[in-house]
């Protein structure tokens, strides 16, 4: 199995200024958020990324690429017809093959010898097989994302056969279809939003294209779920972490992550203690000041 | 004797099912005791919980029904008051401990054996609810809402769809489900009672109906009954609202969800947890429900939950509460995406994960419906079986069966549209109107299975037959014949089982229609755990629309004729019905549509006008307006708005209302109002009250020595003798106490407790009267003479009694005593229910009963506050606002009213009286007694017998030295109670010349008003007046009942046993003599222990 080919999306309602945000890396090194997931991928072996935009995205996705922009080909997805659909109009490019597959919106960082990608598109090659990445999520986090439920492969501590796939499951449903023995209770793997999936999942994305109904939007777990039943597929729980960009604080999160996942770790420590002395010290000073004028010891 | 654990053991299945009692019969005390020893070791060394069950079933069995019979064992004997504390307190395994130390030491006794099948008895149910407990909780789906205990962990969010609206000012979309409500067709013998289900999963087989109703006469056609409204609101808060009840409330706090019997909404709240909306992990955190809201719905947004069951009746056996609590459940699910489909029917595993849910949230509100009930969610006709559980599910090792049943849909090419429609065409669906408690029938059902008893054991394998009959019936569309099998199995097994299923109204009914309709009347069709209530009627079809009439007819007049004696809520109703096919079903309502049901804006309009401007919210003002703009529009609302009208401004009553009608009464009978003023102050300063029924606590209070009482069983044939020769002479009569209204009989219904028909004797419903005068017959026929009858009444009780007596005793000598006392019942002091709630022993209830409890506690003190302690209690019937004053007066009655003097004048030789409870029903007047009594030579002779564990409420005792009768009121230490041997059975040999010089009388006087009324105050001064707390039932709306702890004042009969001049006599006689039957849930085993059978050798039928 070779991996030539990723495929990025990055049209979603809402989230379409998300790739645009700038991080400074764990290099020092200011870049947006699509380049440095661009980067993540050609790193990898990656020879060409497709991104997928939603209508006059390209101009200012190409600027935030800078010279990586040779690599990419931008396909736009004229209608938000759900996120199946951004992926399945990807298919001419990725042209029968299998692909690498990543969400727009998140920084994957990772705590191992290799990044998040490759330790997916290895895994994917060693088994010739379709490869979620997960992480072992608490139940309060489902709605928020997809989720897988199977078995661990014997004799592996990380690789999971996938056997279901729902997206942003409700917690009864998660404990009925998706538990997996040796987690801790109330707790899911869910999507790290890193994938590498064969072509077969296109033409399950298709075939579900034609079935949908007025108004229903494609999505792409239920041809993953799909994907399970009809071939091997498999889950691993990398050494790495994920960062959603588009939660609450998500930016500043994933900046910090990625601050303290570099040379310059200690330099970033050091500042949030200064902040926080700063901060909770001299509002102590306040409040003992306060309290010694009123004849009041200061509440601890 | 066959040894119990073998039966346990055995591996082959009829060895398995032997009866008990088969087991014990012929065995020596010695052998019962070893075998008890053996069980009681078993039980402790299996690691198999259905092992131990059984063998506490078995303990419990021979320590009822064997051990206390054996002839050589003592009767009399101490129960350990701390093995009762554990009792009182669910530890039964310390309370049997405790029992069996004591008859280690001192050795076994009937009284003994008497607490310790109390023990094994709910340790076995105990044991049993816990397997459906933690099943509940285990089940897969369920337990997440267990663990989450902070807002930030709610993994559920309300769907989009809900949330969307074109603007501030437009309401948002309205989800309602609708579901029918089932039917059974047969049960195989309550064999769908959880406990029993997930014991026996193989014999658990329901044939189960999914069915729309309408009112006859009130309802245009049938539709789902059940439905439920989810919406989102506009405040962070939760309202909820039931139509039918008209309640709503605002709940801003958490705990309120919490507090399920704080108000009517308890399912609402119910369904509010079980959906995991408010999961049962945030009970008791800190948690704000804004909060929750937050995370749930959005900020500044919240949920409004509404039911409504078309006005269908309480009681109506068609499982309304449980069908309601899934319908709210699955609306909740749908909104939270825990359900796929937002509207439209559901699947198959929705189905099932609600019916999951549902006996979640019966669990968490304390109530408990059958394991079938939820039927109503899945389509039509379906078969309902239990499953053993495997090694996958959570149930194994826990119970045999699985908490959910299977459900198999019975298809039309298996029951073809002809015979949905012959169904249709033939069975008539009724509300009988009496509202009974099934609670006691279930557990009696529950405690034969596992003891196998013989005939139940065969009844119940009939009934599985007869479920596979009725699966052919069905498929062939023989209506006539499937008449004939729930008939069958009405007759047959279920009464065979339990013969309190069935009851005098419903026999009355069967008859009478079967007089009105002959061939054309089919088949009679129990509906769920008791007939009274819901019931089937099948007719042929061309008879069907006369039967519709007539039966409305028949119900009402034989409810009539019965109201006095049987607990009727209701007038009795005809229903129309259609099977459904669908199930539950949701739509989606939006736009102009999205508005709640039409009745729900009679309570939240004038809420709203009744509130300040700034408090309604711009989403009800919406609704509002929405809903006005609807009445112009839709024929179907044009009288909402003079209902709502009406509903803020009542127009007047044509009568004055209640409380003339009670001053009527209170005019009418005597009522005092000198002495009610007299009570009211008395009590509202303190001066009496339930800690002042007490005797001083410094009374010395212990156990009758050996010479204080004589055992009947000590009467020579000299006595037997004089006593024959004294019923020869006409020497003795019989006063009978009716006055009372059956409080804990019927709990408050306020029936006559003496006319209830409560069992069969001599193959005919009998009442306590007819026993009574049975025994009086019989006694007359041997002596040769007739023997007088008195029966004495109260206000309440005379008019029914005379009634009664006129239609069916006419040739006996029967004299009414009329009442000429009567009280006002009181609003209680909270002080006093804080006593009797806090401070009494009382029986702790299961962990989430007693937490329903406490609510429903707390809600009354506060309803006592808020009516006005010590005030008068007016609001409720004018018959359920007064009380009789205690039974002490009726004896003085008979000399205010003159009934003794001319009973004196008509039969001259009368000198001794047999005064009795009306629920003693074995006291006789047996010649021994008689000559006994005389023998001892007392004015008064009280009949005792050996305390037994549910002999509660005082005995004989030795009080500063002296032997006398003790109240339990007046006991001053709860535990002083238990160092007592015997039970007072009140009845009481009374010798008239005696007794008139008590009252300071002699015959002359008697016909003195004046002096008797002087002598009748002077003695009434002697003995205490105690203050007690009666429960009331206060009906309401469609068969609705509430009950309200009352205070009023007694005097008691044994209190003149204390007085020093009377010189008190006591005679210890056999329990099947002075046993007295009290709670409705004591007669199986009355009838089981021989008890029945021997009341039925006292009398001529």
């Amino acid at each position: 199995m070779r991996i030539a080919r990723a495929v990025i999306t990055a049209a979603g309602e809402g989230q379409r200024h998300l790739p645009l945000q700038t991080l400074v890396d764990g290099n020092g090194e200011t870049r947006s958020l699509l380049s440095l997931l661009v980067g993540s991928a050609l790193e990898a072996g990656v020879e060409e990324v497709c991104v997928v935009i939603a209508p006059g995205d390209q101009e200012a996705y190409g600027r935030a690429l800078g010279e990586a922009v040779s690599r990419v080909v931008f396909v736009v997805q004229s209608h938000p017809n759900g996120y199946g659909d951004a992926v399945l109009r990807t298919a001419s490019v990725v042209g029968g093959e299998p692909f690498l597959h990543l969400i727009g919106d998140h920084v994957f960082i990772s705590t191992g010898q290799r990044t998040c990608v490759e330790q997916v598109i290895e895994t994917a090659v060693a088994h010739e097989c379709s490869v979620s990445a997960v992480v072992a999520t608490r139940e309060s986090m489902l709605p928020r994302f997809g989720a897988i439920g199977g078995r661990r492969v014997p004799g592996s501590s990380r690789l999971f056969e996938v056997e279901h796939v729902r997206e942003k499951p409700t917690p009864t449903e998660a404990e009925q279809m998706l538990v997996v023995p040796g987690l801790r209770a109330g707790h899911y793997l869910c999507f790290s939003g890193v994938h590498v999936l064969t072509p077969s999942v296109m033409e399950t994305l298709a075939r579900h294209a034609a079935a949908l109904g007025d108004g229903e939007r494609l999505e792409l777990s239920p041809a993953l779920d799909e994907l399970a039943r009809r071939e091997r597929y498999l889950a691993m729980e990398m050494d790495g972490l994920r960062y959603a960009v588009d939660a609450r604080f998500g930016l500043m999160t994933a900046q910090l992550a990625l601050a303290l996942s570099g040379p310059d770790r200690a330099d970033v420590l050091a500042e949030i203690c200064t902040l926080l002395a700063e901060r909770e010290l001299g509002r102590f000073a306040r409040e003992s000041d306060a309290c010694s004028e009123a004849g009041a010891e200061p509440i601890r | 004797m066959i040894s119990p654990v073998d039966i346990i053991r055995a591996g082959n299945p009829q060895e398995r099912n032997t009866d008990i009692a088969a087991a014990a019969r012929g065995a020596s005390l010695r052998e019962l005791l070893a075998a008890a020893d053996e069980l009681e070791a078993f039980r402790h060394a299996s690691d198999s919980l259905y092992e131990r069950v059984r063998a506490c079933a078995m303990l419990y069995a021979l320590h009822r029904f064997h051990i206390p019979m054996c002839a050589e064992i003592e009767q009399t004997g101490r129960i350990p008051f701390h093995g009762f504390e554990h009792v009182l307190h669910r530890r039964f395994e310390e309370a049997i401990s405790a029992f069996l130390q004591h008859q280690a030491e001192r050795g076994p006794s009937a009284a003994l054996s008497s607490a310790l099948a109390g023990a094994y008895h709910r340790l076995t149910f105990q044991t049993l609810a816990d397997q459906v407990r933690r099943s509940v909780r285990s089940s897969v789906g369920n337990r997440w809402m267990f663990r989450v205990g902070h807002p930030a962990d709610h993994p559920l969010r309300v769907r989009p769809e809900l949330l969307a609206r074109a603007d501030d000012r437009s309401p948002f979309t309205v989800l309602c489900e609708k579901t029918p409500v089932r039917m059974d067709l047969t049960h195989s013998g309550w064999s769908d009672i959880f406990l029993l289900a997930m014991d026996y999963p193989e014999g658990a087989r329901v044939i189960n109906v999914s069915v729309d109703l309408a009112v006859r006469g009130r309802d245009s056609s049938p539709r789902p009954p059940v439905e439920a409204y989810f919406r989102v609101i506009d405040e962070p808060v939760i309202r909820l609202a039931s139509v039918d009840l008209g309640a709503s409330a605002r709940v801003a706090d958490l705990a309120e969800v919490f507090d399920f019997a704080r108000d009517y909404l308890g399912l609402l709240k119910a369904a509010l947890i079980a959906s995991g909306i408010i999961p049962p992990g945030l009970e008791g955190s800190d948690a704000r429900l804004s909060d929750v809201l937050r995370c749930v719905v959005g900020p500044g947004l919240g949920i409004e939950l509404v039911s409504c069951v078309n006005g269908i009746p309480k009681g109506s056996r068609l499982a309304v509460s449980t069908t309601l609590l899934a319908a709210l459940i699955a609306v909740c699910m749908r909104a939270t995406g825990q359900i796929r489909a937002l509207d439209g029917p559901l699947a198959e595993a929705d189905r099932r994960m609600v019916a999951s849910r549902a006996i979640l949230g019966e669990w968490l509100a304390g109530s408990g419906g059958g394991w079938q009930d939820s039927g109503g969610l899945w389509p039509g006709i379906k078969l309902i079986e239990g499953q053993q559980a495997g090694p996958q599910d959570p149930e194994f090792g826990i119970s045999r069966g699985r908490l959910l049943p299977s459900h198999r849909l019975i298809g039309r090419d298996e029951v073809s549209d002809a015979s949905r429609e012959a169904l249709e065409r033939s069975l008539v669906l009724v509300h009988g109107g009496m509202a009974q408690n099934v609670g006691p029938i279930l557990e009696m059902v529950t405690e034969k299975y596992l003891l196998r008893c013989a005939a139940e054991w065969e009844a119940r394998l009939d009934a599985g037959r007869l479920l596979d009959r009725i699966l052919d019936l069905l498929r062939s569309g023989d209506v006539r014949g499937l008449g004939q099998a729930t008939t069958q199995n009405y007759v047959g097994p279920i009464q065979t089982i339990i013969p309190w299923a069935a009851n005098h109204y419903t026999e009355t009914l069967i008859r009478r229609v079967g007089e009105a309709f002959g061939d054309d009347f089919w088949g009679f069709w129990m509906l769920g755990g008791m007939s009274g209530g819901g019931m089937g009627f099948m007719f042929a079809p061309e008879a069907k629309t006369r039967a519709l009439d007539e039966l409305q007819a028949i119900m009402g007049c034989a409810k009539r004729s019965m109201e006095a004696s049987l607990p009727f809520a209701m007038d009795p109703v005809v229903y129309e019905f259609a099977i459904n096919d669908r199930g539950s079903a949701a739509d989606r309502l939006e736009g102009p549509q999205a508005l709640m049901p039409a009745d729900y804006y009679l309570m939240a309009i004038p809420d709203m006008v009744s509130s300040p401007p700034a408090a309604v919210s711009s989403g009800r003002r919406a609704d509002a307006h929405a809903f006005g703009l609807a009445c112009r529009t839709h024929a179907e609302l044009s009288e909402a708005p003079r209902a709502i009208f009406e509903r803020m401004l009542p127009p007047l009553p044509v009568t004055q209302g209640r409380a003339d009608d009670l001053a009527e009464v209170l005019a009418a009978n005597g009522f005092d109002e000198e002495e009610h003023e007299q009570i009211r102050s008395d009590m509202r300063r303190g001066r009496i009250g339930l800690a002042q029924n007490r005797l001083p606590v410094n009374s010395d209070i212990r156990d009758v020595e050996p010479g204080d009482v004589t055992a009947l069983t000590d009467a020579t044939d000299d006595d037997r003798a004089v006593g024959m020769a004294a019923l020869a002479a006409g020497e003795v009569a019989v006063v009978t106490l009716a006055a009372g209204v059956g409080s804990r009989w019927t709990q408050g219904a306020g029936v006559v407790k003496a006319l209830h028909p409560f069992a069969r004797m001599a193959g005919e419903y009998r009442c306590f009267l007819d026993v009574h005068l049975a025994k009086s017959r019989r006694v007359a026929r041997t002596s040769g003479t007739p023997v007088p009858h008195i029966v004495t009444t109260s206000n309440l009780t005379e008019a029914p009694i005379r009634e009664y007596l006129d239609r069916s005793h006419v040739e006996e000598s029967v004299i009414v005593s009329p009442g000429r006392s009567i009280g006002l019942r009181l609003i209680p002091m909270v002080h006093d229910l804080r006593f009797l709630w806090e401070e009494q022993p009382q029986q702790i209830l299961d962990e989430r009963a007693q937490r329903v409890r406490e609510s429903l506690h707390a809600a009354l003190i506060g309803w006592a506050r808020s009516m006005g302690e010590g005030s008068d209690y007016t609001d409720n019937a004018p018959a359920q606002c007064i009380h009789p004053v205690g039974h002490w007066y009726e004896v003085p009655n008979m000399l205010k009213n003159g009934l003794l003097a001319d009973l004196l004048d008509r039969y001259p030789r009368l000198n001794t009286l047999m005064l009795h409870n009306i629920d003693t029903l074995g006291a006789d007047l047996a010649p021994e007694a008689i000559g006994l009594h005389r023998r001892l030579g007392g004015a008064l002779t009280f009949e005792v017998i050996p305390r037994w564990l549910e002999d509660r409420g005082g005995g004989l005792a030795r009080v500063n030295g002296f032997p006398r009768l003790v109240e339990g009121l007046a006991m001053p230490r709860e535990e002083q109670e238990f160092d007592l041997s015997y039970y007072n059975s009140m009845t009481t040999w009374i010798d008239i010349p005696a007794l008139l010089r008590l009252f300071g009388l002699n015959r002359d006087d008697l016909r003195r008003p004046e002096r008797v009324n002087a002598a009748v105050r002077a003695a009434a001064a002697r003995v205490p007046t105690y203050i007690t707390i009666k429960d009331v039932k206060r009906r309401w709306g469609y068969a609705q009942e509430d009950v309200f702890p009352v205070a009023q004042f007694e005097k008691l009969w044994s209190d003149l046993s204390g007085l020093p001049d009377v010189q008190p006599r006591y005679i210890a006689v056999p329990r099947l003599r002075g046993q007295q039957l009290k709670d409705q849930a004591q007669l199986d085993g009355w009838l089981r222990d021989g008890s029945a059978a021997y009341v039925e050798t006292l009398g001529d039928w």
